[in-house]
């Protein structure tokens, strides 16, 4: 009986101990921040204008680009994209050297005379009180597919921000490299480099592409697999901060997976949008909302089919780009291998396999080995010692 | 009769799609006009309600007024009269005669009871805050909030922020001290040494040209900038290689990843703390109306709106604004000379403890 009392006494202390550790104290004043403002919010009236400022917005966008596509003329002495400027427009100089570094580029693209031709409507900002309305929309890059009423013209539209406003308005600050701008030029380009490239997709790939808002079409690129400077994985940021992982587990669960380096989640993580049979609109607009990196279904997957194309060559990839197949069975036809497989390697060119699940520290893990030891043996010294009278 | 009449009709559905995206676009024409016009409309009416909201929210309530700094707020126990007191001095000498013009921009104050789980009505204007804050905690919530309309777009992207009246003036001091000590760059190194050209640049003052060169001339500033702070961002695709060359010692890659950043990304040897300070003195040397002379043109150079508003040469200026940094040092910790025996003594005991330790004994 007594033996039993030092047990339940040593029951009731442990768990003491336990609640002593984890349960906060009470009756002491909560530290809260100094300065619990709140901030002011739009009344009911302000967010009903600004809704209707967004319609605005994009039915003025959508409108520019079917006019623009209804007046563009072609340059026969260019090979690279027409170039249309909106807004303030540049001296005759600036344009000429937007044009020759938009030729220089076409050709780093290994594009010359296209079928489909590309046209680039650079909008520079307004000055402030400058046009009537809304403000137009300076952040959301949109692009103009080929479609039954104009199968040759595709439009992309590139806000020009306060920066590249003023380098195309002849005031680049000095300490701007060459390059830059052939960067952001071609970074605009998005589909139309593509349908330029390889013509207009078969229905398939279409309808797979429009499913997914273009994702994995947006940079055609020019230095291979893993070969850019900067992908939108880079946004993510250093794997030692929690706001990594916030980052990381924000997409979709197939997204996650590709990234631990299952092949499985590549292959739904591509598939995306293959099944179904997305209705492709007429005319066919595509838009890239502001942070159009933090909801993609493949990381990174920008350059996803760009890296496709180099890695099987030219004429593979036109057979998958028109093919009446399915586009699992076109993809994998094209990349001669299971699809996740290859993309679960083309993911490995970016990032290791990130470790998913719960990862208990080492200290945590050797203290529970200690404790479970000294458990175990406190048993079975007890069970050896154990006399039956 | 035959082909005349099917060459029009031939002609027509051949047109059909161009006629269909005529038909689109005035559609989205007149759909834009619309929205347009309910938009004006719209806004017609939101701006009646903010009105309204003002209105409402101002209405009953007290005005506090000191100086010219104007508070509406509700009955509370915050201490806001005693903290515009103490406020208003240190706003007024930061704007100067622009400082009057806070009396058509009141601040716009809801306390609300921290304690209360009561639903609390929505808020379109001001700032609600807990009345329990301190009188310290309530100046300095005057002195962050000033209400006054934010400076032109090249002079906040050159303060990255707003100016706002200094809270700690020596502790602010110091560290644009400290960092003057140790930042890795030696046009900073120069600054601190007395080279005001070398403050100029690392203060983003002079010729923005060559800026990687002017702000870390040497390899080894370079190595260091890629290598600590650029690290995860150059260490993928086709930077991997320069990376590691770079941190391998070779200049000419260190340099490359650098020049690649884009537009303002490469660090400036003195942070915005920096800035803001230069900012405050050239508005302290130039008396009442300094603020406004910095803020009459916004597409002059910046150094030279700083030295309208001071009245002085830029040189002047900066070298007035380092030998300020360099006079707030921060004090060496000094120790009194017992504390000296004090840890001696310590020493001794715990020596001792540890020899007449049984274990130590043969």
């Amino acid at each position: 009986m007594a033996r039993l009392r030092v047990w339940i006494a040593g029951a009731v202390g442990g768990c003491a101990l336990i609640a002593l550790a984890y349960l906060p104290p009470r009756g002491g004043a909560a530290r809260g921040p100094r300065f619990a403002t709140h901030s002011p919010e739009p009344t009911a009236a302000r967010r009903r204008a600004q809704a209707i400022a967004d319609e605005w917005r994009e039915t003025d966008a959508s409108l520019h680009l079917l006019e623009d596509r209804q007046h563009v003329k072609r340059d026969s002495s260019r090979v690279g994209p027409t170039i249309i400027f909106r807004g303030s427009a540049p001296s005759p100089a600036g344009v000429r050297t937007v044009e020759a570094v938009a030729d220089t580029m076409w050709r780093g693209l290994g594009l010359g005379e296209t079928k489909v031709r590309a046209v680039l409507v650079i909008a520079l900002e307004h000055a402030p009180g400058a046009i009537e309305g809304p403000t137009p929309d300076q952040n959301r890059v949109a692009f103009l597919t080929p479609d039954s009423t104009d199968r040759t013209t595709c439009i992309a539209f590139l806000p020009a921000n306060n920066f590249w406003t003023a380098v195309l308005l002849g005031h680049a600050p000095r300490h701007m490299e060459p390059q830059w701008l052939e960067r952001w030029l071609q970074s605009g380009l998005g589909p139309c480099a593509f349908y330029a490239a390889y013509g207009t997709p078969g229905r398939s790939v279409r309808s797979w592409l429009a499913a997914r808002n273009w994702d994995v079409a947006l940079y055609l690129g020019t230095h291979g697999i893993a070969g850019e400077r900067f992908s939108s994985l880079n946004l993510l940021g250093d794997s030692r901060y929690s706001w990594y992982w916030d980052g990381v587990y924000s997409f979709p669960p197939a997204t996650v997976a590709c990234l631990a380096g299952r092949s499985d989640g590549c292959r739904s993580a591509v598939l995306e949008g293959a099944d179904d049979d997305a209705r492709i609109a007429v005319p066919e607009i595509v838009r890239l909302e502001q942070g159009w990196w933090r909801k993609q279904r493949l990381l990174p997957g920008e350059r996803f089919l760009a890296d496709v194309a180099r890695d099987v060559g030219r004429d593979r990839f036109q057979t998958f780009w028109t093919s009446p197949l399915p586009v699992d069975t076109a993809l994998a036809a094209a990349l001669r291998q299971p699809v996740g497989e290859w993309t679960e390697r083309w993911e490995r060119r970016f990032i290791q396999p990130i470790r998913l699940g719960a990862a208990s520290p080492l200290g945590a893990t050797l203290l529970a080995l200690l404790l479970a030891t000294l458990a175990v043996s406190a048993v079975a010294l007890t069970a050896s010692r154990r006399q039956v009278r | 009769m035959f082909r005349r009449f099917w060459l029009p009709l031939l002609l027509g559905v051949l047109a059909s799609p161009l006629r269909g995206q005529d038909t689109l676009v005035d559609r989205l024409r007149i759909r834009a006009d619309s929205l347009l016009r309910t938009w004006q409309q719209a806004v017609t009416i939101a701006n009646l309600a903010d009105s309204l909201e003002r209105e409402r929210a101002t209405s009953g309530r007290d005005t506090i007024a000191v100086g010219a700094l104007r508070i509406i707020t509700n009955p509370s126990p915050l201490p806001l009269r005693q903290a515009a007191a103490l406020a208003w001095p240190a706003i007024e000498s930061l704007y100067g005669s622009a400082a009057a013009d806070l009396a058509e921009r009141p601040y716009l104050i809801r306390a609300a009871d921290p304690d209360s789980s009561a639903r609390r009505v929505v808020l379109h204007v001001g700032v609600e805050v807990p009345w329990d804050l301190d009188l310290r905690a309530t100046t300095m919530l005057l002195l962050t909030t000033v209400p006054v309309a934010p400076p032109d777009r090249p002079l906040g992207e050159w303060l990255t922020g707003g100016l706002r009246p200094a809270i700690h003036p020596r502790e602010d001091r110091t560290a644009v001290y400290l960092e003057l000590v140790t930042a890795p760059s030696q046009a900073t190194r120069g600054c601190f040494l007395g080279d005001i050209a070398r403050c100029i640049d690392a203060l983003g003052l002079g010729d923005t040209a060559h800026l990687l060169e002017r702000w870390y001339p040497s390899a080894a500033e370079r190595r260091a900038i890629v290598s600590q702070s650029f690290a995860d961002f150059f260490n993928h695709g086709d930077n991997v290689q320069p990376f590691r060359e770079c941190v391998a010692g070779r200049d000419t890659s260190c340099t490359a990843l650098l020049r690649s950043l884009p537009p303002g990304a490469l660090p400036k040897p003195l942070t915005e703390a920096a800035r803001v300070s230069l900012v405050r003195d050239a508005l302290r040397l130039g008396g009442r109306d300094a603020y406004r002379r910095l803020l009459r043109d916004p597409e002059t150079a910046i150094g030279d709106r700083l030295a309208q508003a001071a009245g002085v040469g830029v040189d002047s200026l900066v070298a007035g604004w380092r030998n300020a940094a360099l006079a707030a040092r921060p004090a060496p910790v000094a120790l009194p000379w017992w504390a000296i025996g004090v840890a001696v003594g310590w020493v001794t005991v715990f020596a001792g403890c540890g020899l007449s330790s049984s274990r130590w004994r043969a």
